[in-house]
């Protein structure tokens, strides 16, 4: 019978099919998490061997030295940010910052003309200082995402002079009023949306614009207002919650329940940490990154196809893991990052520092920007 | 052990292909003498052909291929004309709807939802033609038109989906994407948008008889299977004159859960189940939004949503001086 | 007694398998048989657990009703009544009368000389039930992965549990399973209208033969596969929509714990496109 070698032929290919389908799984050891009520569903199953690692805090350069001396503002010329703070702990920090974000090869002169510490030469510089404010803003003002953990330089920079996960303005379609290379800003497949299909525009309108993510109806009847959210506007938010999962290595049921995703009194407390969360990247993107958008030079290490600089996300930070690095604080080595810290004046140098703003108080009056000397670059360009 | 269970053919006849039923009122006639496939032959009939194209047939396919055309070069020019890439990306890649700043005009710039409109409208029309097609081909064998009418209730369904829903809604955005995962990713956020499908009774009806459908095919069909022995598989015989097979057919059910259907009244369960599945999803869908915003909120007014322990979790855009 | 007209001949002793000629007796309409009488036993025990575990919930409303399985923190163990035992004993009740139904089934099809298709058939919706509630929990370390018993509660079990994927739509047995869904109810509604519209055909005519049949669906789509193809066609699409449902939700987590869409990377980064 002619019949046997199709069979053997159609077998083999069918469980080599079925192999190939296997090799793209995952059947190690599984950590499982209950995050409801019993019978809900909501689980987290881990799979042990793709388990992300936090990353591991590197040692500091050298013990904090103890606080007292000469402040920074008295010992060193153009200290801005940092002029209350010890001249022997200012030293510490920067050793630090260095470690955190400088190239190793370069060091302190990755940012200051050696020749010259004080000058504001380098847009380096100038963009550490905001970047100071900006860690100072987030420990002291956005607690209620951070809490006492906190955040230093080396939550998103990891070693890196520019952090890993970044994101910037799309170019759009290359061809205007032309369907060709137009993906609807949907269809590159991306770890910005956990790999779906689902819009990834949500970075450019939730995290540096302020459009409204609760399309979720909120009414039994419709209102009939024209202000409803269209399926196409809740594609969009469910990108940005793919990619919520993805950064933090969680899913939905993290946050949700699904049986109703709007509801606050079935959601866990993580959501309201996320709503912060969202809030927070979005003062950082526009108070801090977009006003130094003339201080960063135009290349695209540093800028994206719009000319735009890269922005923050919550990769950025959380880079997989629910708590970044572990959710262990750093603020005992470098205390002066949860300021503000009173400047250094000539007369009155020993001021109490200013009590922290509360989590309500709009968080750009809590850092006032330092003039920015180069390029004449205004402060907070972006104010939403 | 082994026993004959019907499953396979085992020995096939060859002789003259069968032309078919005299057709009434044609103005063409069935193209092909058609041919044997063994393969088709063990599980199925092995001729395969002729068929009967005519104007309605030929009409119809020429529409659908163009929306498969319009959707493929879309999608094609998406990735610019990169034929790997398109083969790459074929799944993610989308012909989108207008947004909803278009409304529901009828007239969009083609690389704003214009192709969608086009296709949509080649697509609709294809499958009315085939509908008629259906009808008319049954009409000229002296047939029932039943499935014809079955095969309207899908397209009832497709029309709500892209034409009903959106035109009631006043917006095109509202309408579902061509595509493989856009589809999946528009069904997704349309349950997230109005407040979990799964709360819309409608949904749920329509999911009852779907599974219902099943359910019945695997009974039916097991059940004439289980008696081919007795030739049960010659339904409209064993209807106008009953048989053997149709008595333990029918004893096998009432034995077993009390209750049995008749040769030919298990065909108008089947029709039914599977009419209902899309009649039923198309008012569920047509419901969504235009009558009910948020099935969740609407399960909890008509007591049938589930309560679980609350969380103690207030939404903190409600707290006092909250940033926006 | 509730006999059809010629159900007599057929009501003959033997065909069991077990007790031999003990409970071979029909009640009304129903055969008994051994697994008959362990039906009624292990239905009625679940069925009355329900009801028992209902009365010590906060509703009697039928939609509302909820019977959930234990914490996960119970792992593989013996949960309390009130903590998910009655979850678990309803669950045995339910695997006990399903096969035995699935059992008098056979008795019945050797009692009237046919084919075990249909408790083969009924098989594969054991195993799609199983899957749920034993194989993967099994598979996992603990009964708190089944779903709930209740009508709108094991609906919110479904969505949590496809949104730990973040979206199921993705998961590629699951898109095979709602093909043949889909499938099966057009099969069914074509199948259903053909034989209807030849038997009731149009006015004035006589009832049509199977040639008819044939000639319809060749006239239309190019082939009939005929009425003996057609039951096997139906059959093979609905147990493939059973099966491949069972296999979608016992790979994920045993096999697969990230978000569905995150599979597919294997297609993107196959070599063949660089």
């Amino acid at each position: 019978m002619k019949r046997t070698p199709y069979t053997r032929t159609a077998l083999a290919v069918i469980s080599g099919l079925g192999l190939l389908a296997l090799g793209g799984c995952e059947p190690g050891h599984k950590q499982t998490v209950q995050y409801g009520y019993r019978g809900t569903g909501m689980n987290q199953i881990i799979d042990v061997k793709h388990m992300v690692s936090p990353g591991t805090i590197p040692d500091a350069p050298y013990p904090l030295p103890a606080d007292g001396g000469p402040k920074a503002g008295e010992t060193y010329q153009n200290v801005k940010v940092l002029s209350g703070v010890s001249t022997e702990r200012f030293n510490h920090l920067m050793a630090e910052i260095s470690q955190w974000v400088a190239p190793p090869e370069q060091g302190c002169a990755y940012c200051h003309n050696p020749e010259n510490m004080a000058s504001d030469e380098k847009y380096t510089k100038v963009v550490a200082r905001r970047m100071l404010q900006m860690t100072q803003t987030i420990n002291s003002t956005w607690s209620p995402h951070v809490q006492k953990v906190g955040v230093t330089c080396y939550t998103c920079h990891r070693g890196n002079a520019v952090p890993a996960n970044k994101w910037a303005l799309s170019a759009g379609a290359p061809h205007p009023g032309s369907i060709l290379g137009d993906r609807h800003d949907q269809n590159p497949v991306s770890a910005d949306a956990a790999y779906s299909d689902l819009p990834t525009t949500g970075f450019a309108d939730y995290l540096l614009g302020a459009k409204n993510i609760r399309v979720y109806g909120t009414t039994v009847l419709p209102k009939y207002d024209g202000k409803g959210a269209s399926v196409q506007t809740a594609e969009k938010s469910y990108g940005l919650m793919m990619h919520m999962s993805k950064a933090l290595g969680v899913n939905c049921t993290f946050c949700h329940n699904t049986q109703a995703f709007g509801a606050w009194n079935l959601s866990r407390p993580q959501r309201a940490t996320a709503w912060y969360g969202i809030r927070m990247v979005r003062d950082i993107n526009n108070t801090y990154i977009s006003s130094l958008q003339s201080v960063f030079p135009d290349n695209h290490d540093r800028k994206g196809p719009m000319g735009d600089p890269y922005k923050v996300n919550c990769t950025t930070c959380h880079q997989g893991v629910n708590k970044p690095l572990g959710g262990v604080s750093m603020m005992a080595q470098a205390p002066a990052l949860w300021g503000p810290v009173a400047p250094y004046t000539a007369h009155a140098g020993a001021a109490a520092a200013e009590p922290a703003a509360a989590p309500a108080a709009a968080p750009a009056d809590a850092a006032k920007p330092a003039p920015l000397a180069m390029n004449g670059a205004g402060p907070g360009t972006a104010a939403k | 052990m082994a026993r004959y269970q019907n499953m396979f053919t085992q020995v096939q006849l060859r002789g003259p292909l069968e032309a078919g039923p005299p057709l009434r009122n044609a103005t063409f006639t069935r193209t092909g003498p058609g041919f044997y496939n063994y393969w088709m032959g063990k599980f199925g009939n092995a001729q395969i052909g002729p068929i009967y194209l005519g104007t309605l047939g030929m009409a119809s396919l020429i529409f659908a291929f163009l929306s498969f055309e319009i959707i493929g070069l879309n999608m094609w020019a998406s990735v610019g004309w990169n034929p790997v890439q398109f083969v790459r990306m074929l799944p993610w890649l989308a012909l989108e709807p207008p947004g909803p700043e278009y409304g529901f005009s009828m007239f969009v710039p083609l690389n704003k939802g214009g192709w969608w409109l086009i296709a949509g409208f080649c697509m609709t029309t294809a499958l009315i033609l085939w509908f008629l097609r259906t009808y008319i081909r049954a009409r000229a064998l002296g047939m029932g038109t039943h499935v014809a009418w079955a095969f309207a209730a899908g397209i009832f369904l497709i029309i709500t989906l892209g034409f009903i829903r959106p035109m009631l809604m006043g917006s095109w955005a509202e309408a579902v994407p061509f595509g493989i995962f856009p589809h999946l990713d528009w069904t997704a956020a349309f349950s997230i948008r109005y407040g979990n499908l799964f709360y819309n009774p409608f949904h749920c009806l329509s999911i009852v008889f779907l599974y219902g459908s099943t359910l019945l095919f695997a009974m039916h069909g097991a059940t004439i299977l289980a008696v081919g022995r007795y030739g049960g598989e010659r339904e409209i015989e064993q209807i106008t004159d009953r048989g053997t097979a149709s008595e333990r057919a029918a004893l096998f059910w009432r034995w077993t859960m009390g209750f049995n259907a008749t040769m030919e009244s298990i065909h108008r369960w089947a029709w039914w189940f599977a009419v209902l599945t899309p009649l039923t999803g198309g008012i569920g869908i047509l419901l969504t939004g235009t009558v009910v915003d948020n099935w969740y909120m609407w399960a909890v007014m008509h007591h049938y949503a589930p309560g679980y322990p609350g969380t103690g979790v207030i939404d903190p855009a409600t707290l006092p001086g909250a940033p926006k | 007694m509730a006999l059809l007209s010629f159900e007599r001949k057929y009501r003959v002793r033997g065909g069991t398998l077990i007790g031999g000629d003990l409970f071979d007796f029909w009640v009304g309409p129903f055969y008994v048989g051994f697994f008959g009488v362990t039906t009624a036993i292990t239905a009625t025990l679940g069925t009355l657990l329900i009801i028992y575990a209902a009365s010590l919930g906060p509703t009697w409303n039928p939609w509302l009703i909820s019977i959930a399985p234990p914490d996960i923190s119970y792992g593989l163990a013996l949960a309390p009544l009130r903590e998910g035992g009655f979850w678990q004993v309803i669950t045995i009740c339910a695997i006990g009368a399903f096969v035995s139904w699935a059992l008098r089934e056979v008795e019945i099809c050797r009692k009237l000389g046919i084919g075990y298709h249909v408790p083969f058939a009924y098989g594969f919706a054991i195993f799609a039930y199983v899957s749920l509630e034993v194989i993967r929990p099994f598979l996992l370390g603990a009964w708190g992965f089944g779903f709930p018993y209740g009508i709108f509660s094991h609906l919110d079990w479904v969505s949590n549990t496809g949104y730990q994927y973040l979206h199921f739509h993705y998961n590629p047995a699951h898109m095979i399973a709602v093909s043949f869904f889909f499938v099966t109810g057009g099969a069914l509604a074509f199948h259903g209208a053909l034989v209807l519209s030849s038997v009731n055909p149009a006015p004035g005519e006589d009832v049509k033969s199977p040639e008819y049949e044939d000639g319809f669906f060749r006239d239309t789509i190019g082939y009939s596969v005929g009425t003996l193809g057609i039951h096997r066609l139906g059959l093979f699409l609905a147990l493939s929509a059973g099966f491949w449902s069972a296999v979608c939700i016992i790979i994920s987590g045993p096999l697969w714990t990230r978000g569905w869409p995150e599979w597919w990377s294997w297609w993107l980064n196959l070599p063949i496109w660089s």
